[in-house]
C-alpha cells in the first residue's frame, strides 16, 4: 500500500532499461498534480509571473468559447446547480467533425480521464504498460499503482520516439502510450511512420492496445502531419486521444475525449460504469460545443501565433549554442547544460516558470512552454542572465 | 437575493439575459440520465412547446450557486486556460479549505468531479469478487450499478417498515463485506438516522466486521434539521475504515460544477486519491466552491427555504391523501398508490417532471424534489390534477 512508485519501477526490472525506470516517474505526474493527495501541490501561478510550465495556451478560450459559457449560467444563475445532464450534442459536434459515429467518442474530464480509463483497462499483471521515455507520466504513474508492469524505451538520438524499439518492447504488452508530438521532448514523428508503426504492432503483437494522444496535434506544422482517427475507427486496438486544454486553451475547464472503434469505446464507457457525464461540469460541455463548432481559423491562428513565439525561442537558445530538440508542439525541451531544477528555481526568482524534471534528462534539459510574444521576449531575458552564470553545478 | 443575481447577469451578458442554452442540456439530471443510459435509452424529454419544465427530478438546488460562488467564477474567467493547479487559488488551496473546516488535514481529503467519482472509486477499491458491497434497497443506485459492472457482489438489505435504513440488518450483513453505503439522509427515502444510532452501527460493524470499510454519504447534510442528526466527519477522523463523501451538488446548487470530496483517516481515504482523476475539479469548480464554503449565509438561506418549501409541499400532498416519509432532504418519499411511471408520464405532459422509479416500491411510491415555491405550487396543481380520485383511466 506504500506508494512507493519508485520502488516498484525498479522490481520491473527490463534488463539496461532498468536503470531509467527508475526515475521514469520520480518527478511529479503529468502538468504537476496528479498526485497531490501525497506530494506537495505546487503554489498557484501568482499574478505577473510567466508561466511557460505546463503546455497551456497562453490566450485562453477566446471570445466565442467564453460567450458559450456566459450563456451556459442560464436564467438568474442558476443553471449550474443542475447536474450536466446529456453531452449527446457535444458527443455529435465531436463526431461530425471527424466524420466519424456517435459510437466512437467518449468524453472525459481532460484527457487524463481517457488515458486513466485506457492504463485501467488495457494493462494488467501480465500486460505491460509501454512508452517511450521520458514521456508524459501519467498512464506509467497509473500502471505502476496498480502494480502493472511498465517497459520504458529510450528515445532515439535526436529525441525522437524510436518506432523499433517500442515495437519490440510492445510484444504481448497490454498498452503502449504513444504521444505525438511527444511530451516533454517534443519532437514528432511522421503521418506516414505512424500508420506503419500502427500497422506494424497489430501484425506483431494483435492484443497491444495503442493509445495514440494527439493533445498537441494542432500545432504541428510538418507537412507529414495527419491523425490517427480513422485507423482508430476501424481497428479496435487504436484508440486516440484529444484534449480541449491545449490549442483550445481550455486546460481549466477540464474536457477530452477518445475516438475509437465502437466496440472500444463501449468497454472504455463500460469501464467508468457508464456514468455519462457524471465527471463533466456543465461550463465545459457548453464551452467544449462551441470550442468545436469555431470553423478551423480559430486553430489556424493559435497555431500561427504558436509557431511565431517558437521560431523565436528556438532561434534564441540555437544561437546560443544550447540545442533544441525540433520542436512540433508548444513546447520545446533543450540541453542547457546543467540541473533543471537549478535553472527553474532561477528563473521563478526572476517571475519566470518553467517545467518540472524530465528524468533520465533533469540534469541536462529543461522543457518550456510558449507563452506569447511578449511573454516569450521577457522569459529570453531572464534565460540569458540566467544562463549567462556558470551552472552552480557541473553537468 | 433576486437583485443580486440580476446584477451578477447584468455583468455577465451584458444586461441581458442569453438564451437558456443549458436548456438542452439539463432538461433532465444526471441521476435521470444515469438511470436511462442504463436502460440504452437517449435521456430526451419532450415538453409541449412554450412550456418551461419544473425540474424536480434530480434533488437539485433551484436556484443553483450564492452570488458570491457565481462571482467567484467569472472572475475566473481569465484563467479558464490555467490547468486547476496554475489558477489562483488553484486546487490544493480548496483541499486546505475543506480540512479547515473539519480540523482536519489536507491528507483527509480527497477531491472528486463530484462525489459519485468518490462512491466509484471506493466501489473499485473496496469491494471484490469475494468482498461485497452492503447497500440499502432503495438507495442511491451508483454503488451497486459500479458493484455489478465489476462483477462483485452486492447486498442490498430493505428499508424498514418506516422507510429508514435497516441498521441492524446492514450490520448483520456486513460481516465480511468490502463496503458498506450508508446514504444519511438516504436518497430516495429521505430519512436520516441519529448520531447515535450511526456511532452505534460503526461501533458493530467495526467490532464484527474490522476489515469493513464504511462509506456515509451525506450529500443531503446540509438540508438536515431533525436535532438528533450529527454529521459522522469527526468519527470518520477518528476511526479507521470510516469515510464520509460530501457534495457540492446539493445545498450548495453546484450540481452542475461538479465537485465533491471524501474526507476520513489518511489510510482510508487513500484508494480514493490512487483511483482520482488528475485534476478533476476545473478552475471555475475551486473558485466557486472556495467562495461557497465562506458564504455560511447561502447556505442557512437555502436550508430554510427548503424547510419551508418542503413543509407547504408535504402538506398538499397529505392533503391528496399521499403520505410521504419524514423527509430531512431536499426531496419527498410519497406513497402515491400507483405506479410511479403514471405519475411521472402524466406530469411531464404538463412539464413537471418527478423522480424516475426506486424498485422495489417503484409501483406505489414517487420521489419528488423540492424545487422553488412557485415551482412547488405549480407542482402540486399539477399533481392535484393527476393524482384526484379516478375510476377509469380511459379519458385521462
Amino acid at each position: 500500500m506504500a506508494f512507493t512508485r519508485r520502488g516498484f519501477v525498479q522490481t520491473v526490472g527490463l534488463g539496461s532499461a532498468a536503470a531509467l525506470t527508475g526515475s521514469w516517474i520520480g518527478a511529479r505526474g503529468r502538468e504537476n498534480a496528479l498526485w497531490s493527495a501525497f506530494e506537495p501541490t505546487l503554489q498557484a501561478v501568482e499574478p505577473g509571473l510567466i508561466c511557460l510550465s505546463s503546455n497551456e495556451n497562453p490566450l485562453g478560450p477566446g471570445k466565442v468559447v467564453m460567450k458559450a459559457v456566459r450563456n451556459a449560467f442560464g436564467e438568474g444563475g442558476r443553471l449550474p446547480g443542475r447536474y450536466s445532464g446529456t453531452s449527446d450534442d457535444l458527443i455529435d459536434a465531436i463526431a461530425k467533425k471527424f466524420s466519424v459515429k456517435r459510437e466512437n467518442v467518449v468524453l472525459g474530464c481532460g484527457s487524463t480521464q481517457i488515458l486513466r480509463t485506457a492504463t485501467h483497462l488495457f494493462t494488467a499483471k501480465d500486460k505491460a504498460l509501454v512508452g517511450t521515455i521520458p514521456t508524459y507520466e501519467e498512464c506509467a504513474g497509473y500502471a505502476e499503482m496498480m502494480g502493472h508492469p511498465v517497459r520504458p524505451v529510450a528515445l532515439d538520438a535526436e529525441f525522437r520516439m524510436d518506432l523499433d524499439k517500442i515495437a519490440d518492447a510492445a510484444k504481448g504488452a497490454g498498452l503502449i502510450f504513444y504521444c505525438n508530438p511527444n511530451n516533454p521532448t517534443a519532437t514528432y514523428v511522421g503521418a506516414k511512420a505512424t500508420r506503419a508503426f500502427l500497422t506494424k504492432v497489430n501484425r506483431e503483437s494483435p492484443d497491444t492496445t495503442i493509445l495514440v494522444d494527439e493533445a498537441y496535434f494542432d500545432y504541428v506544422t510538418d507537412p507529414d502531419h495527419d491523425t490517427h482517427v480513422p485507423v482508430a475507427i476501424e481497428n479496435p486496438r487504436v484508440i486516440v486521444a484529444r484534449t480541449f486544454s491545449k490549442a483550445y486553451g481550455m486546460a481549466g475547464l477540464r474536457l477530452g475525449y477518445a475516438i475509437g472503434h465502437a466496440d472500444t469505446i463501449t468497454k472504455m464507457k463500460e469501464w467508468d460504469a457508464g456514468s455519462g457525464t457524471s465527471s463533466l461540469n456543465v461550463l465545459a460541455l457548453h464551452a467544449g460545443l462551441a470550442a468545436i463548432e469555431q470553423d478551423a481559423s480559430f486553430t489556424a491562428a493559435e497555431r500561427a501565433r504558436n509557431t511565431a513565439a517558437r521560431d523565436f525561442t528556438l532561434k534564441w537558445f540555437a544561437d546560443r549554442g544550447m540545442k533544441p530538440t525540433a520542436s512540433q508542439a508548444n513546447f520545446m525541451f533543450v540541453d542547457i547544460g546543467r540541473p533543471a531544477k537549478e535553472f527553474r528555481e532561477a528563473c521563478r526568482a526572476k517571475g519566470v516558470l518553467v517545467a518540472r524534471d524530465f528524468p533520465p534528462f533533469e540534469k541536462t534539459h529543461c522543457r518550456l512552454s510558449f507563452g506569447t510574444i511578449d511573454e516569450m521576449k521577457k522569459a529570453v531575458a531572464v534565460f540569458g542572465e540566467v544562463l549567462g552564470k556558470k551552472a552552480a553545478t557541473a553537468a | 437575493m433576486l437583485q443580486s443575481r440580476r446584477d451578477f447577469l447584468g455583468v455577465l451578458n451584458g444586461g441581458r439575459a442569453g438564451f437558456d442554452a443549458g436548456e438542452w442540456l439539463a432538461a433532465r439530471g444526471h441521476e435521470d440520465f444515469q438511470a436511462q443510459a442504463a436502460q440504452g435509452r437517449r435521456p430526451r424529454v419532450e415538453l409541449p412547446p412554450g412550456v418551461k419544465a419544473v425540474k424536480i427530478n434530480s434533488n437539485e438546488n433551484p436556484l443553483g450557486p450564492g452570488k458570491a460562488a457565481l462571482d467567484a467564477i467569472t472572475r475566473k474567467f481569465p484563467e479558464a486556460g490555467r490547468y486547476p493547479f496554475n489558477s489562483t487559488p488553484g486546487d490544493g488551496q480548496l483541499v486546505a479549505a475543506i480540512a479547515t473546516k473539519f480540523n482536519a488535514k489536507p491528507e483527509n481529503v480527497v477531491m472528486g468531479a463530484g462525489s459519485q467519482e468518490i462512491l466509484k472509486s471506493a466501489v473499485r477499491a473496496y469491494t471484490s469478487p469475494t468482498k461485497a458491497l452492503v447497500t440499502a434497497s432503495p438507495s442511491f443506485e451508483n454503488c451497486p450499478g459500479v458493484a455489478k459492472k465489476l462483477g462483485h457482489p452486492v447486498v442490498a438489505v430493505n428499508v424498514d417498515s418506516a422507510f429508514r435504513l435497516d441498521l441492524n440488518a446492514m450490520a448483520d450483513a456486513a460481516k465480511g463485506a468490502g463496503l458498506v453505503f450508508l446514504n444519511n439522509p438516504n436518497n430516495p427515502t429521505a430519512t436520516v438516522h441519529g448520531a447515535k444510532a450511526i456511532s452505534d452501527f460503526v461501533e458493530r460493524v467495526r467490532t464484527s466486521s474490522p476489515g469493513t470499510v464504511i462509506l456515509i454519504d451525506e450529500a443531503y447534510h446540509d438540508y438536515v434539521t431533525d436535532p438528533a442528526y450529527q454529521s459522522a466527519v469527526p468519527m470518520a477522523l477518528s476511526t479507521p475504515n470510516v469515510f464520509v463523501a460530501r457534495t457540492f451538488s446539493k445545498a450548495y446548487g453546484m450540481a452542475g460544477m461538479r465537485v465533491g470530496y471524501a474526507i476520513g483517516q489518511v489510510d482510508t481515504v487513500k484508494a480514493m486519491a490512487r483511483l482520482r482523476m488528475p485534476y478533476n475539479i476545473s478552475v471555475f469548480g475551486i473558485a466557486a466552491a472556495l467562495a461557497a464554503l465562506n458564504d455560511s449565509q447561502h447556505l442557512e438561506q437555502e436550508r430554510a427555504r427548503n424547510t419551508e418549501v418542503r413543509a407547504f409541499t408535504v402538506k398538499a400532498l397529505e392533503g391528496l391523501g399521499c403520505k410521504c416519509t419524514e423527509s430531512q432532504g431536499n426531496f419527498l418519499f410519497v406513497d402515491i398508490g400507483r405506479p410511479a411511471a403514471e405519475l411521472r408520464d402524466a406530469c411531464a405532459k404538463q412539464g413537471v417532471l418527478v423522480g424516475r422509479d426506486f424498485p422495489p416500491f417503484e409501483k406505489t411510491h414517487a420521489r419528488i424534489s423540492i424545487g422553488t415555491l412557485d415551482e412547488m405550487k405549480r407542482a402540486t396543481a399539477v399533481f392535484r390534477s393527476v393524482l384526484r380520485p379516478v375510476t377509469t383511466t380511459a379519458g385521462r
